[in-house]
Protein backbone atom coordinates (compact mmCIF):
# COMPACT_ATOMS: atom_id res chain seq x y z
CA UNK A 1 0.00 0.00 0.00
CA UNK A 2 1.28 3.37 -0.90
CA UNK A 3 2.07 5.50 2.07
CA UNK A 4 -0.15 8.96 2.09
CA UNK A 5 1.48 12.44 2.14
CA UNK A 6 2.50 13.83 5.52
CA UNK A 7 -0.39 16.58 5.05
CA UNK A 8 -3.21 14.57 3.93
CA UNK A 9 -5.99 14.01 5.60
CA UNK A 10 -8.47 17.04 6.86
CA UNK A 11 -8.20 20.91 6.19
CA UNK A 12 -4.79 22.53 7.03
CA UNK A 13 -6.90 24.95 8.01
CA UNK A 14 -9.58 23.24 10.32
CA UNK A 15 -6.50 22.85 13.47
CA UNK A 16 -4.67 19.75 14.54
CA UNK A 17 -5.95 16.45 13.66
CA UNK A 18 -7.19 14.75 16.70
CA UNK A 19 -5.80 10.96 18.43
CA UNK A 20 -9.22 9.76 17.21
CA UNK A 21 -9.19 10.97 13.51
CA UNK A 22 -5.19 10.52 13.15
CA UNK A 23 -5.86 6.07 13.80
CA UNK A 24 -9.15 6.14 11.95
CA UNK A 25 -6.95 7.59 9.23
CA UNK A 26 -3.81 5.32 9.20
CA UNK A 27 -4.96 3.26 11.70
CA UNK A 28 -3.22 1.54 15.29
CA UNK A 29 0.80 2.30 15.70
CA UNK A 30 2.00 -0.98 15.87
CA UNK A 31 5.07 -1.58 18.44
CA UNK A 32 8.04 -2.12 16.65
CA UNK A 33 11.83 -3.12 18.24
CA UNK A 34 15.58 -1.97 16.33
CA UNK A 35 14.69 -3.70 13.39
CA UNK A 36 12.78 -0.60 12.28
CA UNK A 37 16.30 1.26 11.88
CA UNK A 38 17.30 -1.21 9.04
CA UNK A 39 13.66 -0.43 7.60
CA UNK A 40 14.80 3.52 7.53
CA UNK A 41 18.00 2.41 6.40
CA UNK A 42 16.44 1.02 2.81
CA UNK A 43 14.35 3.72 3.14
CA UNK A 44 16.63 6.00 2.89
CA UNK A 45 15.51 8.56 5.00
CA UNK A 46 17.31 11.77 5.54
CA UNK A 47 17.51 14.54 8.28
CA UNK A 48 14.85 17.25 7.58
CA UNK A 49 16.07 20.05 9.98
CA UNK A 50 18.91 21.27 7.56
CA UNK A 51 21.86 18.69 8.00
CA UNK A 52 20.19 15.80 5.73
CA UNK A 53 22.27 13.30 7.36
CA UNK A 54 21.35 9.40 7.30
CA UNK A 55 18.29 8.67 9.55
CA UNK A 56 19.01 5.18 9.91
CA UNK A 57 22.42 5.11 10.24
CA UNK A 58 22.21 7.97 12.90
CA UNK A 59 19.76 5.67 15.00
CA UNK A 60 22.02 2.54 14.52
CA UNK A 61 24.91 4.71 15.90
CA UNK A 62 22.44 5.96 18.51
CA UNK A 63 21.70 2.28 20.01
CA UNK A 64 25.15 1.16 20.56
CA UNK A 65 25.73 4.84 22.19
CA UNK A 66 22.46 5.05 24.48
CA UNK A 67 22.47 1.64 26.28
CA UNK A 68 19.15 1.97 27.51
CA UNK A 69 19.46 5.68 28.96
CA UNK A 70 19.31 7.30 26.10
CA UNK A 71 16.82 10.62 25.56
CA UNK A 72 14.92 11.34 22.59
CA UNK A 73 14.79 15.03 21.56
CA UNK A 74 11.70 16.34 19.17
CA UNK A 75 13.47 19.28 17.59
CA UNK A 76 10.67 21.49 16.65
CA UNK A 77 12.56 24.85 17.27
CA UNK A 78 12.38 25.96 14.02
CA UNK A 79 14.31 29.17 14.61
CA UNK A 80 14.92 29.81 10.93
CA UNK A 81 13.50 33.02 9.95
CA UNK A 82 11.65 32.22 6.64
CA UNK A 83 10.75 28.69 7.36
CA UNK A 84 7.40 28.01 8.88
CA UNK A 85 7.02 23.94 7.99
CA UNK A 86 7.74 22.46 11.21
CA UNK A 87 5.35 24.71 13.01
CA UNK A 88 3.16 24.48 10.70
CA UNK A 89 3.32 20.21 10.76
CA UNK A 90 3.27 20.27 14.42
CA UNK A 91 0.19 22.20 14.65
CA UNK A 92 -1.96 20.51 12.31
CA UNK A 93 -0.42 16.86 12.01
CA UNK A 94 0.93 16.71 15.57
CA UNK A 95 0.65 12.89 16.24
CA UNK A 96 2.20 11.83 13.23
CA UNK A 97 5.69 13.55 15.18
CA UNK A 98 4.55 12.14 18.35
CA UNK A 99 4.12 8.64 16.25
CA UNK A 100 7.70 8.87 15.37
CA UNK A 101 9.02 9.77 18.66
CA UNK A 102 7.20 6.96 20.20
CA UNK A 103 9.07 4.35 17.39
CA UNK A 104 12.67 6.10 18.39
CA UNK A 105 11.68 5.85 21.91
CA UNK A 106 10.75 1.52 21.24
CA UNK A 107 14.26 1.47 18.59
CA UNK A 108 16.58 3.20 21.21
CA UNK A 109 15.08 2.10 24.39
CA UNK A 110 15.32 5.56 25.30
CA UNK A 111 13.99 6.63 28.51
CA UNK A 112 12.27 10.26 27.92
CA UNK A 113 10.86 11.81 24.91
CA UNK A 114 11.43 15.34 25.24
CA UNK A 115 9.54 17.78 22.98
CA UNK A 116 11.53 21.10 22.21
CA UNK A 117 9.22 23.47 20.41
CA UNK A 118 9.87 26.85 19.77
CA UNK A 119 8.63 28.86 22.51
CA UNK A 120 7.31 31.39 19.17
CA UNK A 121 5.11 29.10 17.68
CA UNK A 122 1.93 29.49 19.67
CA UNK A 123 -0.29 27.09 17.52
CA UNK A 124 2.17 24.41 17.28
CA UNK A 125 3.11 24.33 21.05
CA UNK A 126 -0.77 24.28 22.18
CA UNK A 127 -1.06 21.62 19.16
CA UNK A 128 1.58 19.28 20.56
CA UNK A 129 0.29 19.93 24.35
CA UNK A 130 -2.91 18.70 23.14
CA UNK A 131 -1.88 15.94 21.54
CA UNK A 132 0.36 14.54 24.38
CA UNK A 133 -2.74 14.71 26.67
CA UNK A 134 -4.39 12.15 24.22
CA UNK A 135 -1.56 9.66 24.45
CA UNK A 136 -1.75 6.35 26.27
CA UNK A 137 -0.75 6.17 29.53
CA UNK A 138 2.44 4.57 28.93
CA UNK A 139 3.40 7.21 26.41
CA UNK A 140 2.73 10.30 28.28
CA UNK A 141 4.83 9.40 31.30
CA UNK A 142 8.12 8.89 28.74
CA UNK A 143 7.03 12.54 27.25
CA UNK A 144 7.86 15.95 28.56
CA UNK A 145 7.22 19.35 26.63
CA UNK A 146 10.04 22.14 26.84
CA UNK A 147 10.10 25.63 24.95
CA UNK A 148 13.41 26.24 22.85
CA UNK A 149 13.90 30.11 23.13
CA UNK A 150 13.73 31.90 19.92
CA UNK A 151 17.31 32.03 19.03
CA UNK A 152 19.06 30.95 16.00
CA UNK A 153 21.22 28.68 17.00
CA UNK A 154 19.00 27.13 19.63
CA UNK A 155 17.37 24.92 17.13
CA UNK A 156 21.09 23.63 16.73
CA UNK A 157 21.37 19.99 18.24
CA UNK A 158 24.15 20.08 21.03
CA UNK A 159 22.20 23.20 22.30
CA UNK A 160 18.57 21.94 22.42
CA UNK A 161 20.45 18.40 24.10
CA UNK A 162 22.21 21.16 26.52
CA UNK A 163 18.90 23.13 27.76
CA UNK A 164 16.68 19.51 27.97
CA UNK A 165 20.05 18.31 30.53
CA UNK A 166 20.79 21.57 31.94
CA UNK A 167 18.01 24.59 30.86
CA UNK A 168 20.52 26.88 29.12
CA UNK A 169 20.36 26.20 25.22
CA UNK A 170 23.97 26.64 24.68
CA UNK A 171 25.69 24.73 21.67
CA UNK A 172 28.27 22.80 23.10
CA UNK A 173 31.48 20.89 21.21
CA UNK A 174 30.93 17.31 22.77
CA UNK A 175 27.35 15.96 23.27
CA UNK A 176 25.81 16.71 27.31
CA UNK A 177 24.07 13.44 27.34
CA UNK A 178 23.49 10.83 24.88
CA UNK A 179 20.63 12.51 23.00
CA UNK A 180 18.91 11.59 19.85
CA UNK A 181 18.34 15.06 18.51
CA UNK A 182 15.52 14.58 14.93
CA UNK A 183 13.63 16.75 13.62
CA UNK A 184 9.67 17.04 13.82
CA UNK A 185 9.48 16.25 10.02
CA UNK A 186 11.73 13.79 9.91
CA UNK A 187 9.93 11.63 12.86
CA UNK A 188 6.95 12.55 10.88
CA UNK A 189 7.97 10.34 7.37
CA UNK A 190 9.65 7.64 10.23
CA UNK A 191 6.10 7.03 11.68
CA UNK A 192 4.86 6.32 7.78
CA UNK A 193 7.74 4.12 7.08
CA UNK A 194 7.00 2.08 10.05
CA UNK A 195 3.27 1.66 9.24
CA UNK A 196 3.64 1.29 5.40
CA UNK A 197 7.36 0.30 4.58
CA UNK A 198 8.30 2.95 2.69
CA UNK A 199 8.22 6.34 2.79
CA UNK A 200 5.68 8.92 1.32
CA UNK A 201 8.47 10.44 -1.20
CA UNK A 202 7.84 14.17 -0.16
CA UNK A 203 9.43 16.69 1.27
CA UNK A 204 8.05 20.04 2.60
CA UNK A 205 9.21 23.05 1.47
CA UNK A 206 8.61 26.91 2.60
CA UNK A 207 8.29 28.88 -0.01
CA UNK A 208 9.51 32.90 1.04
CA UNK A 209 10.01 36.18 -0.59
CA UNK A 210 8.75 37.49 -4.29
CA UNK A 211 5.92 34.54 -4.65
CA UNK A 212 2.07 35.42 -4.78
CA UNK A 213 1.31 32.81 -2.67
CA UNK A 214 4.57 32.06 -0.15
CA UNK A 215 3.84 29.77 2.28
CA UNK A 216 4.12 25.49 3.07
CA UNK A 217 3.88 22.97 0.71
CA UNK A 218 4.37 19.47 0.27
CA UNK A 219 6.06 18.23 -2.54
CA UNK A 220 6.88 14.91 -4.29
CA UNK A 221 10.82 14.57 -4.04
CA UNK A 222 10.85 14.01 -7.76
CA UNK A 223 9.36 17.31 -8.32
CA UNK A 224 11.39 20.60 -8.81
CA UNK A 225 12.58 23.85 -7.24
CA UNK A 226 10.50 25.76 -10.39
CA UNK A 227 7.68 23.58 -9.70
CA UNK A 228 7.24 24.62 -6.24
CA UNK A 229 7.91 28.33 -6.62
CA UNK A 230 4.90 28.16 -9.36
CA UNK A 231 2.78 26.06 -7.02
CA UNK A 232 3.21 28.78 -4.57
CA UNK A 233 1.72 31.18 -7.30
CA UNK A 234 4.36 31.74 -9.23
CA UNK A 235 6.96 34.53 -8.75
CA UNK A 236 5.63 38.38 -8.56
CA UNK A 237 7.97 39.70 -10.42
CA UNK A 238 11.24 38.54 -12.87
CA UNK A 239 13.12 36.40 -10.08
CA UNK A 240 16.95 37.55 -9.50
CA UNK A 241 18.37 34.67 -7.69
CA UNK A 242 16.74 31.45 -5.39
CA UNK A 243 17.59 30.92 -1.90
CA UNK A 244 17.74 26.97 -1.15
CA UNK A 245 18.14 25.96 2.58
CA UNK A 246 17.57 29.34 4.54
CA UNK A 247 19.97 31.38 5.84
CA UNK A 248 22.75 29.10 6.01
CA UNK A 249 21.89 28.32 2.53
CA UNK A 250 23.07 28.74 -0.96
CA UNK A 251 22.14 31.76 -3.35
CA UNK A 252 21.97 30.05 -7.07
CA UNK A 253 21.07 31.82 -10.00
CA UNK A 254 17.11 31.53 -11.09
CA UNK A 255 18.11 29.13 -14.25
CA UNK A 256 20.70 27.06 -11.81
CA UNK A 257 18.77 26.42 -9.29
CA UNK A 258 14.89 25.67 -11.26
CA UNK A 259 15.51 22.60 -12.79
CA UNK A 260 17.07 21.08 -9.69
CA UNK A 261 15.03 17.98 -8.06
CA UNK A 262 13.64 18.74 -3.99
CA UNK A 263 15.19 15.11 -3.33
CA UNK A 264 17.67 15.40 -1.05
CA UNK A 265 20.04 12.39 -2.30
CA UNK A 266 20.02 14.03 -5.48
CA UNK A 267 20.84 16.87 -4.64
CA UNK A 268 23.80 16.10 -2.72
CA UNK A 269 25.41 13.93 -5.57
CA UNK A 270 25.31 17.92 -6.90
CA UNK A 271 26.84 19.21 -3.48
CA UNK A 272 23.93 20.96 -2.68
CA UNK A 273 21.25 20.82 0.12
CA UNK A 274 17.50 21.55 0.60
CA UNK A 275 18.29 22.51 4.24
CA UNK A 276 15.70 23.23 5.84
CA UNK A 277 13.40 23.32 3.00
CA UNK A 278 13.28 27.07 2.51
CA UNK A 279 13.13 28.06 -0.88
CA UNK A 280 13.67 31.87 -0.67
CA UNK A 281 12.79 33.83 -4.04
CA UNK A 282 15.23 36.98 -4.63
CA UNK A 283 13.01 39.64 -6.74
CA UNK A 284 15.04 41.72 -9.31
CA UNK A 285 13.94 44.54 -7.82
CA UNK A 286 15.38 44.14 -4.29
CA UNK A 287 18.93 44.82 -4.02
CA UNK A 288 20.98 41.71 -3.32
CA UNK A 289 23.90 43.40 -1.85
CA UNK A 290 21.43 44.87 0.83
CA UNK A 291 19.60 41.88 1.55
CA UNK A 292 23.21 39.85 2.22
CA UNK A 293 23.99 42.32 4.35
CA UNK A 294 21.19 42.55 6.24
CA UNK A 295 21.04 38.45 6.48
CA UNK A 296 24.73 38.73 7.79
CA UNK A 297 24.32 40.80 9.90
CA UNK A 298 21.59 38.81 11.50
CA UNK A 299 23.79 35.99 11.74
CA UNK A 300 26.28 37.74 13.54
CA UNK A 301 23.91 39.00 15.94
CA UNK A 302 23.04 35.37 16.67
CA UNK A 303 26.60 33.96 17.45
CA UNK A 304 26.40 32.66 21.17
CA UNK A 305 29.87 34.64 21.64
CA UNK A 306 31.53 31.83 22.93
CA UNK A 307 34.11 31.14 20.23
CA UNK A 308 35.43 34.44 19.38
CA UNK A 309 36.51 33.64 15.99
CA UNK A 310 32.84 32.96 15.27
CA UNK A 311 31.38 36.18 17.34
CA UNK A 312 34.05 38.71 15.86
CA UNK A 313 34.76 36.84 12.73
CA UNK A 314 30.89 37.60 11.61
CA UNK A 315 30.76 40.88 12.65
CA UNK A 316 33.64 42.08 11.14
CA UNK A 317 31.94 40.18 7.63
CA UNK A 318 28.82 41.79 8.55
CA UNK A 319 30.73 45.33 8.92
CA UNK A 320 32.25 44.97 5.99
CA UNK A 321 29.23 43.81 3.79
CA UNK A 322 27.17 46.74 5.23
CA UNK A 323 29.65 49.37 4.39
CA UNK A 324 29.25 48.00 1.13
CA UNK A 325 25.66 48.12 0.82
CA UNK A 326 25.55 51.46 2.70
CA UNK A 327 28.25 53.73 0.80
CA UNK A 328 29.21 51.56 -2.17
CA UNK A 329 31.75 49.04 -3.43
CA UNK A 330 35.39 49.40 -2.23
CA UNK A 331 37.76 46.85 -3.30
CA UNK A 332 39.46 47.13 0.30
CA UNK A 333 36.17 45.55 2.00
CA UNK A 334 35.35 43.29 -1.54
CA UNK A 335 38.94 41.44 -0.78
CA UNK A 336 38.09 41.28 2.88
CA UNK A 337 35.29 39.37 2.66
CA UNK A 338 36.85 36.78 0.33
CA UNK A 339 39.14 36.48 2.51
CA UNK A 340 38.12 36.49 5.80
CA UNK A 341 35.01 34.34 4.90
CA UNK A 342 37.80 31.83 4.69
CA UNK A 343 39.61 32.04 7.81
CA UNK A 344 36.20 32.11 10.07
CA UNK A 345 35.42 28.98 8.55
CA UNK A 346 35.78 25.61 11.07
CA UNK A 347 36.66 27.67 13.44
CA UNK A 348 33.60 27.55 15.72
CA UNK A 349 32.37 24.68 18.52
CA UNK A 350 29.21 24.63 16.57
CA UNK A 351 28.69 24.81 12.83
CA UNK A 352 27.47 28.46 13.10
CA UNK A 353 30.21 30.13 11.60
CA UNK A 354 30.54 27.79 8.66
CA UNK A 355 26.63 27.92 7.46
CA UNK A 356 26.98 31.80 7.82
CA UNK A 357 30.00 31.78 5.89
CA UNK A 358 28.83 29.44 3.33
CA UNK A 359 26.23 31.44 2.81
CA UNK A 360 28.33 34.81 2.30
CA UNK A 361 30.55 32.94 -0.66
CA UNK A 362 27.58 31.66 -2.40
CA UNK A 363 26.16 35.14 -2.31
CA UNK A 364 29.51 36.85 -3.35
CA UNK A 365 29.53 34.08 -6.42
CA UNK A 366 25.76 34.52 -7.79
CA UNK A 367 25.90 38.69 -6.98
CA UNK A 368 29.21 39.01 -8.33
CA UNK A 369 27.61 42.13 -10.47
CA UNK A 370 26.02 43.63 -7.76
CA UNK A 371 28.78 43.07 -5.22
CA UNK A 372 31.50 44.46 -7.96
CA UNK A 373 29.61 47.63 -8.92
CA UNK A 374 27.07 48.68 -6.11
CA UNK A 375 26.30 52.27 -5.50
CA UNK A 376 24.20 53.56 -2.36
CA UNK A 377 21.54 53.97 -2.55
CA UNK A 378 18.76 55.40 -0.52
CA UNK A 379 16.06 52.74 -0.59
CA UNK A 380 16.37 49.16 -0.02
CA UNK A 381 14.06 48.49 -2.77
CA UNK A 382 15.72 49.91 -5.53
CA UNK A 383 19.00 48.06 -6.74
CA UNK B 1 78.78 15.19 0.17
CA UNK B 2 75.24 14.25 1.04
CA UNK B 3 76.31 14.00 4.92
CA UNK B 4 77.08 17.48 4.76
CA UNK B 5 73.97 17.95 3.41
CA UNK B 6 72.19 16.61 6.32
CA UNK B 7 74.29 18.72 8.52
CA UNK B 8 73.53 22.16 6.76
CA UNK B 9 70.13 20.86 6.80
CA UNK B 10 69.62 20.54 10.15
CA UNK B 11 71.52 23.59 11.01
CA UNK B 12 69.20 25.60 9.02
CA UNK B 13 65.84 24.23 9.66
CA UNK B 14 66.90 24.38 13.62
CA UNK B 15 67.08 28.15 13.07
CA UNK B 16 64.02 28.72 11.05
CA UNK B 17 62.50 26.45 13.49
CA UNK B 18 63.90 29.32 16.56
CA UNK B 19 62.52 32.30 14.37
CA UNK B 20 58.96 30.39 13.55
CA UNK B 21 58.49 29.57 17.51
CA UNK B 22 59.33 32.79 18.38
CA UNK B 23 56.77 33.98 15.96
CA UNK B 24 54.41 31.89 17.36
CA UNK B 25 54.55 32.81 20.76
CA UNK B 26 54.56 36.43 20.08
CA UNK B 27 51.54 35.91 18.18
CA UNK B 28 50.08 33.69 20.99
CA UNK B 29 50.42 36.32 23.41
CA UNK B 30 49.12 39.15 20.42
CA UNK B 31 45.84 36.91 21.00
CA UNK B 32 45.53 36.82 24.25
CA UNK B 33 46.40 40.45 24.79
CA UNK B 34 43.52 41.00 22.05
CA UNK B 35 45.24 43.49 20.22
CA UNK B 36 43.19 44.28 17.16
CA UNK B 37 42.43 46.95 14.90
CA UNK B 38 40.01 48.08 12.13
CA UNK B 39 41.70 46.10 9.30
CA UNK B 40 43.35 43.45 11.26
CA UNK B 41 40.52 41.81 13.12
CA UNK B 42 41.12 39.58 16.36
CA UNK B 43 40.59 35.70 14.40
CA UNK B 44 43.15 36.49 11.72
CA UNK B 45 46.01 36.54 14.95
CA UNK B 46 44.73 33.45 15.99
CA UNK B 47 44.51 32.10 12.44
CA UNK B 48 48.09 33.17 11.96
CA UNK B 49 49.44 31.69 15.45
CA UNK B 50 48.15 28.33 14.02
CA UNK B 51 48.96 28.47 10.76
CA UNK B 52 52.53 29.50 12.10
CA UNK B 53 52.78 26.77 14.25
CA UNK B 54 52.07 24.12 12.10
CA UNK B 55 54.53 25.62 9.70
CA UNK B 56 57.25 25.32 12.46
CA UNK B 57 56.22 21.69 13.20
CA UNK B 58 57.76 21.00 9.68
CA UNK B 59 60.71 22.70 9.95
CA UNK B 60 61.41 20.81 12.96
CA UNK B 61 60.60 17.59 11.69
CA UNK B 62 62.71 18.57 9.30
CA UNK B 63 65.47 19.41 11.61
CA UNK B 64 65.32 16.30 13.99
CA UNK B 65 64.94 13.82 10.89
CA UNK B 66 68.09 15.54 8.57
CA UNK B 67 69.79 14.95 12.47
CA UNK B 68 69.01 11.84 13.17
CA UNK B 69 69.53 9.97 9.97
CA UNK B 70 72.77 11.84 9.81
CA UNK B 71 75.24 8.86 9.67
CA UNK B 72 77.85 10.65 11.24
CA UNK B 73 76.28 11.18 14.33
CA UNK B 74 74.71 7.78 14.39
CA UNK B 75 71.75 9.55 16.87
CA UNK B 76 68.99 7.22 16.36
CA UNK B 77 65.20 8.44 16.94
CA UNK B 78 65.51 7.01 20.65
CA UNK B 79 67.87 10.56 20.95
CA UNK B 80 65.05 12.78 19.87
CA UNK B 81 62.15 10.82 21.63
CA UNK B 82 63.73 9.89 24.91
CA UNK B 83 65.23 12.86 26.34
CA UNK B 84 69.07 12.57 28.00
CA UNK B 85 68.89 9.21 26.51
CA UNK B 86 71.23 10.48 23.64
CA UNK B 87 75.29 8.95 23.83
CA UNK B 88 76.01 12.48 22.43
CA UNK B 89 75.97 15.91 23.68
CA UNK B 90 73.32 14.22 26.43
CA UNK B 91 72.30 16.85 28.15
CA UNK B 92 71.93 19.74 25.34
CA UNK B 93 69.93 17.35 23.05
CA UNK B 94 67.84 16.06 25.65
CA UNK B 95 66.68 20.04 26.68
CA UNK B 96 65.67 19.29 22.55
CA UNK B 97 63.98 16.59 23.07
CA UNK B 98 62.09 17.92 26.14
CA UNK B 99 60.65 20.99 24.33
CA UNK B 100 59.87 18.53 21.40
CA UNK B 101 57.96 16.57 23.83
CA UNK B 102 55.94 19.74 25.33
CA UNK B 103 55.50 20.67 21.92
CA UNK B 104 53.92 17.60 20.82
CA UNK B 105 51.36 17.95 23.51
CA UNK B 106 50.31 21.39 22.59
CA UNK B 107 49.97 20.59 19.12
CA UNK B 108 47.76 17.56 19.47
CA UNK B 109 45.59 19.09 22.35
CA UNK B 110 45.07 22.16 20.52
CA UNK B 111 43.88 19.74 17.18
CA UNK B 112 41.46 18.11 19.34
CA UNK B 113 40.54 20.73 21.74
CA UNK B 114 36.95 19.72 21.08
CA UNK B 115 37.34 16.43 23.12
CA UNK B 116 39.72 17.71 26.10
CA UNK B 117 37.66 20.57 26.78
CA UNK B 118 38.85 23.79 27.42
CA UNK B 119 40.10 23.85 30.06
CA UNK B 120 42.54 21.16 30.09
CA UNK B 121 43.58 22.56 26.42
CA UNK B 122 44.59 25.98 28.54
CA UNK B 123 46.68 24.35 30.87
CA UNK B 124 48.85 22.00 28.22
CA UNK B 125 48.92 25.62 26.79
CA UNK B 126 50.60 27.21 29.35
CA UNK B 127 53.29 25.10 28.57
CA UNK B 128 54.34 27.27 25.48
CA UNK B 129 56.13 29.19 27.97
CA UNK B 130 57.82 26.28 29.24
CA UNK B 131 58.54 25.14 25.64
CA UNK B 132 60.22 28.09 24.01
CA UNK B 133 62.70 28.67 26.20
CA UNK B 134 64.07 25.03 26.68
CA UNK B 135 64.16 25.03 22.93
CA UNK B 136 66.08 28.37 23.02
CA UNK B 137 68.85 27.07 25.33
CA UNK B 138 69.17 23.66 23.24
CA UNK B 139 70.25 25.91 20.47
CA UNK B 140 72.55 27.83 22.20
CA UNK B 141 74.15 24.54 23.59
CA UNK B 142 74.56 22.62 20.95
CA UNK B 143 74.55 24.87 17.92
CA UNK B 144 76.59 24.55 15.03
CA UNK B 145 76.62 28.37 14.56
CA UNK B 146 75.92 29.68 17.86
CA UNK B 147 79.06 32.28 17.78
CA UNK B 148 78.10 33.06 14.70
CA UNK B 149 77.13 36.72 14.06
CA UNK B 150 73.73 36.10 11.91
CA UNK B 151 72.84 33.88 14.58
CA UNK B 152 73.36 35.57 17.36
CA UNK B 153 71.38 38.73 15.60
CA UNK B 154 68.98 36.71 14.92
CA UNK B 155 68.75 35.20 18.55
CA UNK B 156 68.73 38.23 19.83
CA UNK B 157 65.60 39.63 17.99
CA UNK B 158 63.75 36.48 18.69
CA UNK B 159 64.39 36.68 22.39
CA UNK B 160 64.03 39.99 22.77
CA UNK B 161 60.90 40.19 20.73
CA UNK B 162 59.30 37.22 22.89
CA UNK B 163 60.66 38.85 26.16
CA UNK B 164 58.89 42.33 25.70
CA UNK B 165 55.68 39.98 24.92
CA UNK B 166 56.13 38.29 27.76
CA UNK B 167 56.49 40.92 29.74
CA UNK B 168 53.63 42.93 28.76
CA UNK B 169 51.78 40.05 29.06
CA UNK B 170 52.60 39.40 32.60
CA UNK B 171 51.70 43.14 33.18
CA UNK B 172 48.49 43.76 31.43
CA UNK B 173 45.35 42.04 32.55
CA UNK B 174 42.92 41.73 29.23
CA UNK B 175 39.62 41.92 29.71
CA UNK B 176 37.69 39.25 27.75
CA UNK B 177 35.92 41.66 25.08
CA UNK B 178 33.23 38.60 24.85
CA UNK B 179 31.99 38.20 28.11
CA UNK B 180 29.49 40.90 28.01
CA UNK B 181 28.26 39.95 25.04
CA UNK B 182 28.73 35.57 26.47
CA UNK B 183 26.15 37.19 29.32
CA UNK B 184 23.78 38.83 27.09
CA UNK B 185 23.55 35.56 24.89
CA UNK B 186 23.44 33.21 28.02
CA UNK B 187 20.65 35.10 29.55
CA UNK B 188 18.16 34.56 26.07
CA UNK B 189 18.70 31.18 26.23
CA UNK B 190 18.30 30.49 30.07
CA UNK B 191 15.00 28.58 30.79
CA UNK B 192 16.37 27.22 34.18
CA UNK B 193 13.97 29.86 36.15
CA UNK B 194 10.85 28.76 34.45
CA UNK B 195 9.09 26.24 35.73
Amino acid sequence: MNPPRLLAGRNLSAGPESFAEHTARLGQLLSRGPELIETLVHSGLSGRGGAAFPVGHKWRAAVARFKGSGIVVVNGAEGEPRSKKDSLLMATRPHLVLDGAVLAAQALQAREIVLYVGEEHQAARIAMERAVAERSEGERRLMRMTSAPARYVAGESSAAVHLVTSGVALPTTTPAAPALVQNVETLAHVALIARFGQDSATVLVTVAGGVTHPGVLEMETSATVGSAVTLAGGVIEPARAILLGGYFGTWMGVDDAWGLPLDPAALRERGLSLGCGVIGVQPRSRCAVCETAGILRYLARESSAQCGPCFFGLRALADACSRIAGSGTNADDLHRLERWAVEVRGRGACKHPDGAVMFLQSALRTFAPEFAHHAAHDSRRTA
Amino acid sequence: MSYTFLWYATRGAGAVSMVLLSGVVILGILSALRVQATGWPRFLTTGLHRNVALTAVVFLALHIVTAVVDPYTHLGFGAALVPFSSYYRTFWLGLGAVALELMVAIVITSLVRGFVGHRAWRLIHWLAYACWPVAIIHGFGTGTDVWSVWFLALAAICIGAVGVATVVRLTTQPVDPLAGAKVAFRSSVDRRQLP
